[in-house]
């Protein structure tokens, strides 16, 4: 079967219309009204409700569309994302310097092939900047690694 | 007189060195941010925050009002030289403005920008600092009832503004499922926290300002080509020729900008495009616009900053945002502990006047940086993306564990970012879920109150003219698009080939 519209953004609709019914379903284990009051239970309910009806609606309209518009390429923000995450498990194993230097390089160097060079100086640039603004002046505890930044 | 009394109290606290340099800090910044690509003042904003914990409310918030209009300044110099509008509010700029560029007289383009700009912004501010002490007067009669209204009608008019009126109120509720997470704000039990300790604080607004206007615009603006920019900037005050066909374009422009920014969600984005269309229809030859028309520039550009002023109007008297970025600022003001609404002319006074003076300040800082400057910041557009976006996610990722100091907020800012990025890619408009967010405790607290006090009878939201009133502009707000909507598509049916 051709599909011939967005699936991805169907997909979109779907987990909003997930979170809906999830927010149905543990609203129904709390105290919905007692007396003449709405309690906790009641608004998160009718939110769940609301967001599934306008979630189906959507997919509906998207269903009954009869082209599908290009979507750009997913490749190089999913390397993105990648780098990201690899780089928040390594703030607890190499602390936010070495991470945030190495991601920043990555990101240059090898995600964008900028010369390896540029890239190693804007990188430990923009981490000095950053451990300066957060670490020196604001004293915010960043996490620490073996080389103690 | 009330009004320039404490007006003039607000240029004394404005005035001071430390405010003084906020502003300055905060036009400059707003201005670099409207020409790069990948973020935008919201993301700036709620990226900011964390630099300004400890510091003065009056300071931050006189940065980030001079972030917000500066960025409008900023977003013109991409709509005229390389004919991408750095924000959505400069769209209608780069009709005539690159044209105004292709022909040689870009700067002149810039100029009358920042000059109708420069104008639009002071008129704006006037009317900010007549109308919105009325309004919050007014507001002060409000009880439960009217504030669960007024809420409603922020959240479905910021909705309605996006392609979509299905997607922005599915994302505005969302929002709303978001800020459930955490402690019931009136009987104090957790819920939707599912057994995690890190959600019994809910979702903090700036992880999710963050994420979906800075991790998701960046995650979809990665493949973004290189535009090569006209850097032949030329003369930028227009001689007297131009000045006459552009003046009443700002005056017109001013007008009709600062009274669509101040109705809730309407903004200037909106704002530019009628300050557009009324020069072409004013005009005694349109056929000259999207040729270089210099009231095409003139109207739009001073439309969406008197807008920028006017969005500030509900925002400081109602606590309702008019724009994305107010909305932001919104949850900044909440975060200093500050409520906005009515009280805020009695209990925050100075701040807001102060607040109020500095525009005035910020927008002749920006006049002056902006006419010989403006060849320096075309530069900026020479720098490739490839080398702006990684520092941005830098900031993002820093931004998020200096919030809390935690690097579980990391993940959720990751986990935000996935959904901002595919939001972004399917054109879901990411500002109802902040909003949603930012004011779902008051809107379900408002909510409960008035269903206690009626004693479960939604007739009290009907009862009332006022909460009556705004409940039926919010019908209409979601009524106008879906109905205008569906008429056109009935036409496109029935003129097949069209």
């Amino acid at each position: 079967m051709h599909i011939r519209f967005g699936q991805g953004e169907v997909i979109l609709a779907l987990l909003f219309a997930a979170l809906g019914i999830l927010w149905i379903a543990t609203a129904f284990g709390m105290p919905f009204w007692q007396g003449f009051a709405p309690q906790s239970g009641f608004v998160p309910f009718w939110y769940g409700v609301i967001l599934v009806g306008l979630s189906a609606a959507i997919v509906v309209n998207l269903v009954r569309q009869t082209e599908a518009a290009a979507e750009p390429p997913i490749g190089k923000p999913l390397i993105v994302l990648a780098a990201l995450a690899g780089g928040i498990l390594g703030l607890d194993l190499a602390g936010f310097g070495p991470s945030v230097f190495l991601l920043l390089l990555f990101l240059f160097a090898v995600v964008e092939r900028l010369p390896v060079a540029r890239s190693a100086a804007v990188a430990a640039a923009t981490t000095a900047v950053l451990l300066l603004i957060f670490k020196a002046w604001l004293r915010i505890p960043l996490p620490t690694g073996p080389l103690g930044i | 007189m009330d009004a320039f009394y404490n007006l003039a109290q607000g240029f004394v606290t404005a005035a001071t060195p430390a405010n003084l340099l906020m502003c300055l800090l905060g036009v400059l910044l707003g201005q670099i941010i409207g020409v790069l690509p990948g973020i935008g003042p919201s993301a700036a904003i709620a990226l900011l925050l964390p630099l300004t914990f400890g510091s003065s409310p009056t300071g931050a918030i006189i940065m980030f009002a001079g972030l917000y209009y500066g960025a409008q300044y900023g977003g013109t110099l991409t709509s005229v030289l390389i004919n991408v509008p750095g924000e959505s509010t400069s769209v209608m700029t780069a009709i005539d403005g690159h044209e105004m560029a292709k022909q040689g007289r870009a700067g002149v383009a810039l100029g009358i920008a920042a000059i109708g700009s420069f104008i639009a912004g002071t008129l704006g501010t006037l009317g900010l600092m007549l109308l919105a002490p009325l309004l919050a007067f007014a507001a002060l009669a409000f009880g439960p009832p009217e504030y669960f209204a007024l809420v409603a009608l922020g959240l479905t008019a910021l909705a309605a503004v996006g392609g979509s009126v299905l997607k922005g109120l599915a994302t505005g509720v969302a929002g709303l499922i978001i800020g459930s997470i955490g402690i019931d704000p009136q009987v104090g039990v957790p819920r939707f926290t599912f057994d995690q300790m890190w959600l019994f604080d809910g979702v903090d607004f700036i992880i999710l300002a963050v994420a979906l206007f800075g991790l998701g615009e960046v995650l979809a603006t990665t493949g973004m080509p290189a535009v090569k920019p006209i850097l032949n900037i030329g003369r930028v005050l227009p001689n007297r020729q131009e000045w006459r066909q552009a003046r009443l374009a700002i005056l017109r422009g001013t007008g009709v900008g600062f009274f669509i920014g101040i109705l809730p969600a309407a903004g200037a984005t909106i704002a530019s495009f009628v300050g557009y269309i009324i020069e072409k229809k004013v005009a005694k030859d349109p056929s000259r616009f999207g040729k270089g028309a210099i009231e095409g520039v003139a109207g739009p550009e001073s439309a969406n900053n008197a807008a920028s002023a006017g969005a500030m109007v509900p925002m400081f008297s109602l606590g309702v945002p008019g724009s994305n970025t107010t909305a932001v600022m919104l949850g900044a003001l909440i975060m200093f502990g500050l409520r906005p609404g009515p009280e805020m002319f009695t209990t925050n006074s100075s701040l807001v006047w102060a607040v109020i003076a500095s525009m005035y300040i910020g927008n002749l800082i920006l006049l002056l940086m902006n006419l010989p400057l403006a060849s320096l910041f075309a530069r900026m557009l020479q720098i490739p993306y490839s080398w702006i976006y990684p520092p941005i996610l830098a900031i993002c990722l820093t931004g998020a564990i200096a919030n809390a100091n935690s690097v579980e907020d990391a993940w959720v800012m990751l986990g935000f970012g996935v959904l901002g990025w595919l939001m972004k890619r399917y054109d879901w408009p990411a500002a109802p879920m902040v909003l949603g967010l930012v004011l779902g405790p008051l809107f379900e607290n408002t909510l409960r109150q008035s269903l206690t006090l009626s004693h479960g009878s939604g007739m009290i939201f009907l009862s009332r003219p006022i909460s009556a009133g705004l409940l039926a502009a919010a019908v209409l707000a979601i009524a106008v698009p879906a109905i205008t909507a569906l008429i056109l598509r009935q036409r496109q049916i029935s003129l097949p080939g069209t």
